[in-house]
């Protein structure tokens, strides 16, 4: 049934298209300062009781219904990519919370330095902010999400106390750990968005459950639909979730009037709003503004650079991964949460290239998560099977590599000719290629990944030169700057075609750095938030 | 999601004698394939639409080029696996994954293996609090992140 519905629906200030880190963060921040909000979401509120880690199928579960991969997860609410022309499958997930549902929660800043890597490498472009300019925010969102941590760190700049303190390292980790302090080279207690305490509204510490990527039972590991979306709600936003977006409307000005979109129903209905805000991460905002043409906007909405969808950046991952003579329960603890090294982060141009990586430590899960391979290659069948499993079980820590991963136009997001999701909208089509300066970090990476491992005495080393499933990090494909020949979005967020339009997802980065991406994200988000509210009360009516 | 209509026809003598040689008898814990596990398989494989396609046509696939396969002795069925494996990695993959899954739940295993078999939640797990003094090395070194 398709039936039109223009009236149903009063005009708001403020249209969110997404409920996740970026969506829920701005939606609290906007409605707190008494701006009337809506936000579209596509996914469904998630029930944490219900979360797979409770069910005697998990492990079956971690890799279909709640796998990342949403070619994979296959819900209704998600769509399809077609990513033949990536060796990196984007993962992410629809609902409210979005992919922080899912995610580990690792949760380090960038550097000063990554603000500025043309006039400090001579290479992409300098962002038109600071990490000064982000810090304040960055502060805010970690007072939101609850951060464990510890302040001190070498590698960064000093920040405000943590909320908590560290996560617990655990015997895993302090035996990985070991071959960082005997090669003397630098490693740190991760900050995590999870909390090691009490913390927030309703929320546990962490149980140590093993499991929280595939949502957090406990609700100890912070996810936007029970940090921001309370207190958005309370505050009268609204959301609307089972609505996918069709569309951005204009008027004949040019400005956005608000979204036609999809109810859980299958109704076609439209949204009024004084202005609009993009929050579907780096692969599907571009797609809504590729399909979203009119006679004004030929080639897609905001996009007068020709911009939208170029650029894309992901961090591809290699994964090195050690087995060790001991057993350490390595199932106990957040997977991904234990520490980092950032010995390598910064440029050193003697090594044959720009920008670095920092290792992300990880522990492995259970024996038919080992026995599949984990972070590594399966278990053999057949003869031999057995000892292979009892060596791995409770044996195996890896390392992840995050590499920065520099912009080029030809990596982009399009829309697929012919693939649609299931409401018949085009769905995104991705082609990307590793940049040599990339893989040669990563190969560089990987060289030292096997000395650290070495020195904390693993005995069998396996390297996956590049996870396939690793595209948790989309990023660049509305880029911002000050020349609206060269990026899509000012500093603010907001189009340099369309005033009252605005981007605050992974799309608006100019690089990538070499961390995970979310705190940078949600911080980019309260900061045009705080803009709109102090500079555009005109969208208030 | 669930709809076990399209697996029920699954082949679960076949599916056993491949669990044999997937999964052999260790200790007093019987081969795979002897431990009754093949419905577990079915069932679960049919709990997702897309996991459910490739389970069944792997099964298929696999029947109809080794016919024969409940017959053969042990090495000739290792042979017709590995060149299962070496002709539709995927659907091998496919096949593997879920056996693997099913096996790592049955209590004989958890026992012979020493594994707890409960789920991560809601007990989770015991660990030692944070302590500070593993850091030690690291405080003593200056800062090192790039000055702009």
């Amino acid at each position: 049934m398709t039936i039109r519905n223009e009236s149903s629906n009063e005009t708001v200030d403020i249209v969110v298209i997404g409920a996740g880190a970026s969506g829920g963060a701005a939606t609290a921040w906007l409605a707190e300062s008494g701006f009337k909000v809506k936000c579209l979401e596509q996914g469904y509120w998630q029930d944490s009781s219900k979360y797979a880690s409770a069910s005697e199928d998990y492990e079956f579960e971690m890799l279909t219904n709640w796998a990342p991969d949403p070619n994979v997860r296959q819900r209704a609410e998600d769509y399809p990519v077609n990513d033949s022309n990536s060796p990196v499958t984007p993962v992410m997930f629809n609902g409210v919370g979005g992919s922080t549902i899912l995610w580990t929660a690792h949760t380090p800043r960038f550097h000063p330095s990554d603000f500025r890597v043309k006039t400090l490498d001579g290479v992409a472009d300098d962002w038109p902010i600071s990490y000064d300019e982000l810090e304040e925010f960055y502060d805010l969102n970690d007072e939101v999400m609850g951060c464990s941590g510890i302040n001190g760190d070498p590698a960064n700049p000093p920040r405000s106390p943590r909320q908590m303190p560290p996560l617990p390292i655990g015997n895993d980790g302090k035996k990985l750990i070991s071959g960082f302090e005997k090669l003397g080279w630098h490693w740190w207690p991760s900050d995590s968005y999870i909390n090691s305490q009490r913390y927030g509204e309703g929320r546990d510490a962490c149980n140590f459950c093993g499991h929280n990527h595939m949502g957090c039972y406990q609700r100890a590991k912070s996810s936007t639909d029970i940090t921001y979306w309370p207190r958005a709600l309370r505050s009268g936003a609204t959301i609307e979730t089972g609505a996918r977006v069709r569309r951005i409307i204009i008027d004949d000005s040019g400005r956005a009037t608000g979204a036609d979109y999809i109810d859980s129903k299958g109704n076609e209905q439209h949204q009024k709003a004084r202005a609009v805000i993009m929050a579907a991460n780096g692969i599907g905002t571009p797609r809504l503004l590729l399909n979203s043409t009119s006679d004004s906007y030929p080639t897609g909405l905001a996009n007068s650079s020709g911009l939208v969808g170029k650029n894309l950046m992901f961090h591809p991952f290699a994964m090195i991964s050690g087995t060790f003579p001991e057993k350490m329960d390595t199932w106990q603890g957040p997977l991904g949460n234990i520490g980092l090294s950032q010995e390598f982060y910064e440029t050193d141009k003697r090594r044959g290239f720009v920008r670095g990586y920092t290792y992300q430590f990880q522990r492995s899960l259970g024996p038919a998560w080992i026995a599949n391979g984990g972070f590594r290659n399966p278990v053999p069948w057949g003869e031999g099977h057995h000892e292979e499993l009892g060596k791995r079980l409770g044996s195996v820590m890896a390392m992840a590599v995050i590499g920065e991963d520099l912009p080029e136009e030809h990596n982009m997001v399009d829309l697929d000719p012919e693939l649609t999701d299931s409401d018949g909208i085009p769905a995104p089509r991705l082609n990307y290629t590793l940049s040599k300066n990339s893989r040669d970090q990563l190969d560089h990476a990987i060289e030292n990944a096997k000395k650290a491992l070495k020195a904390a005495g693993a005995e069998d080393i396996f390297v996956d030169p590049m996870m396939r499933q690793s595209g948790w990090h989309l990023m660049g494909t509305a880029r911002m700057g000050n020349d609206p020949e060269k990026s899509v979005v000012d500093k603010w967020g907001q189009s340099h075609d369309v005033d009252n339009l605005f981007v605050i997802d992974g799309s608006v980065f100019v690089t990538g750095a070499a961390v995970n991406p979310t705190p940078t994200i949600q911080a980019l988000a309260l900061r045009t938030a705080d803009y709109i509210v102090e500079h555009r009360q005109d969208l208030k009516g | 999601m669930t709809n076990n209509a399209s697996t029920k026809n699954v082949n679960e003598e076949l599916l056993a004698a491949i669990l044999d040689r997937l999964i052999p008898a260790i200790d007093d814990v019987p081969s795979a394939g002897n431990m009754g596990l093949t419905t577990e398989i079915v069932r679960l494989s049919g709990q997702q639409a897309r996991f459910q396609g490739i389970f069944k046509n792997a099964m298929e696939i696999f029947e109809s080029t080794n016919s024969e396969f409940v017959l053969l002795d042990s090495e000739a069925q290792v042979t017709a696996i590995r060149k299962f494996e070496s002709n539709e990695p995927d659907l091998f993959s496919s096949l593997l994954t879920i056996s693997y899954i099913v096996y790592y739940k049955d209590a004989r295993v958890h026992k012979r293996i020493g594994w707890s078999g409960r789920t991560p939640q809601p007990e989770g797990n015991p660990m030692e609090p944070w302590d500070d003094s593993i850091l030690e090395t690291q405080r003593e070194r200056e800062p090192f992140w790039r000055k702009v």
